[in-house]
């Protein structure tokens, strides 16, 4: 593998992370991060969405018209996002999860992570390097979800995975972790630290 | 080529978008069945959950499959009752067809029940009998975020809350949403009883149900709120009156013979 592909995937995982330094998909990372097992099938969906349609938009993107561009990414962004909320319906183990997430799978269309890396990325680049890009991208928002949902889950039911960690002990869940803005302090937590080991980031 | 003229722009817009909903079409359509099996599943298990058959997770558990068998195997009988009580249809229960209520129809009989301007007919209320003696009947309502709904299930007595479970679109998790993932929530309603004779059938209190002298709730028809989620438990509240109060009737009805 060239050092150039290599680039594409490594670099949305933590140089570049869509969350932590482009503060791109913070509204989905505050709202699916109660639990870890919804911020792990919503990691996945956004990874499909973002791979496979960066994938087609970057085969397409020598014939598709400039002034209408945005609207034929949204397009094929929204049959994704539909295809796999339809797909995780179907089945009887991701019909409870799919449940849960309710619209928020739907909402991974109004995710910028996806039409943000479309537009910066596949229209100007060949289809592997594309969907590579899609799928790290997709990669490193769900690594940060799943982070912030391990605190939130642990901290704010006392359980993993739905399993019982602390409760046990008498442990009080703490409600302020299970609301939206203790998932921005998290986050800004992780900004933190990330800013801190990446001193290039930090304003001069 | 150029593709910014005009003919170009239309005609490839055109064919995108009728292609990506054709695709559409045809996804939605071959998944249908598989959705409609696992709603049905769902709702099934919701009832058995109600019916103190077995945990909501315990089924989950089990699969599809083994839930409608559980269903057909235990129930006793289900038909369709009227405002006044009476029976206007049975519903069959036989494994190979069985009729229930999904939130979507119960979304419409709780327009028949409420009246107003979505109202499409007179009420059709289900009624499901179960071989251990209990009746479970469903409500449905509106949280904070979304629908509630769920399913409530009565003793042979007709008043004695024998189990309860609910359902939710987007309540708060944590919150809202312990009124489905919070198993001492729906536990308080078990040994309580519903008033039918009043339009306050069943009260859920902010601040605390009466309680006895070793701190157990007082058995009437009145239990705790959630905390941090006044709004979902008022709903529920105006669900479950609202439901029984439609069901009354029949309930009542039953005790006088």
């Amino acid at each position: 593998m060239d050092a150039k592909l290599k680039e594409t995937i490594l670099n949305p995982i933590f140089k570049g992370n869509p969350i932590t330094v482009l503060v791109l998909g913070i509204c989905s990372s505050l709202a699916v991060t109660v639990t870890l097992k919804g911020a792990l099938v919503m990691a996945l969906s956004v990874i499909v969405v973002t791979g496979i349609s960066s994938l087609i938009l970057s085969l397409l993107r020598n014939t598709i018209p400039g002034r209408v561009r945005i609207i034929v990414q949204l397009v094929v962004v929204a049959m994704m996002v539909i295809l796999v909320d339809q797909i995780l319906k179907s089945f009887e183990a991701t019909y409870a999860i799919d449940k849960q997430l309710s619209v928020y799978i739907g909402l991974i269309i109004t995710n910028c992570i996806v039409m943000g890396r479309i537009e910066a990325f596949a229209l100007g680049n060949k289809p592997w390097p594309s969907f590579l890009d899609g799928v790290a991208n997709g990669a490193g928002y769900g690594m940060i979800l799943i982070i912030v949902a391990f605190f939130r889950e642990l901290l704010g039911s006392g359980t993993l995975f739905g399993v019982d960690i602390l409760n046990w002990m008498g442990y009080v869940p703490n409600n302020l972790v299970i609301l939206p803005p203790f998932a921005l302090i998290l986050l800004g937590c992780i900004v933190w630290v990330q800013r801190s080991i990446q001193k290039d980031l930090q304003e001069k | 080529m150029n593709t910014n003229n005009n003919v170009y722009t239309v005609i490839y817009t055109t064919v995108i978008v009728v292609v990506v909903a054709a695709l559409l079409a045809f996804v939605s359509q071959s998944l249908k069945a598989k959705q409609d099996a696992n709603e049905k599943a769902d709702t099934i298990s919701q009832m058995l959950t109600s019916a103190s058959y077995a945990s909501k997770a315990e089924l989950g558990k089990l699969g599809n499959v083994a839930v409608l068998d559980k269903y057909a195997e235990e129930i006793q009988e289900a038909f369709v009752i009227n405002l006044d009580g009476e029976v206007l249809r049975e519903l069959s229960t036989s494994r190979e067809n069985i009729e229930v209520y999904s939130p979507k129809a119960l979304k419409r009989q709780n327009y028949n029940i409420k009246g107003g301007p979505n109202k499409s007919g007179e009420p059709e209320l289900p009624v499901f009998v179960f071989k251990n003696g209990k009746t479970v009947v469903p409500i449905y309502g509106a949280g904070l975020w979304g629908p509630i709904w769920g399913y409530m299930s009565f003793e042979s007595d007709l008043r004695t809350i024998g189990g309860a479970y609910f359902d939710h679109e987007s309540e708060t998790a944590g919150l809202g949403a312990k009124i489905k993932d919070d198993p001492s929530f729906q536990a308080e309603f078990v040994g309580e009883v519903a008033d039918f004779s009043s339009a306050n059938v069943f009260d859920i209190v902010k601040g605390g149900a009466p309680k006895d002298a070793d701190g157990k709730s007082v058995v009437d028809n009145k239990i705790d709120a959630i905390t941090g989620a006044t709004m979902t438990s008022n709903g529920l509240d105006a669900a479950i009156d609202t439901w029984l109060a439609a069901y009354a009737k029949y309930f009542t009805r039953n005790v006088e013979e």
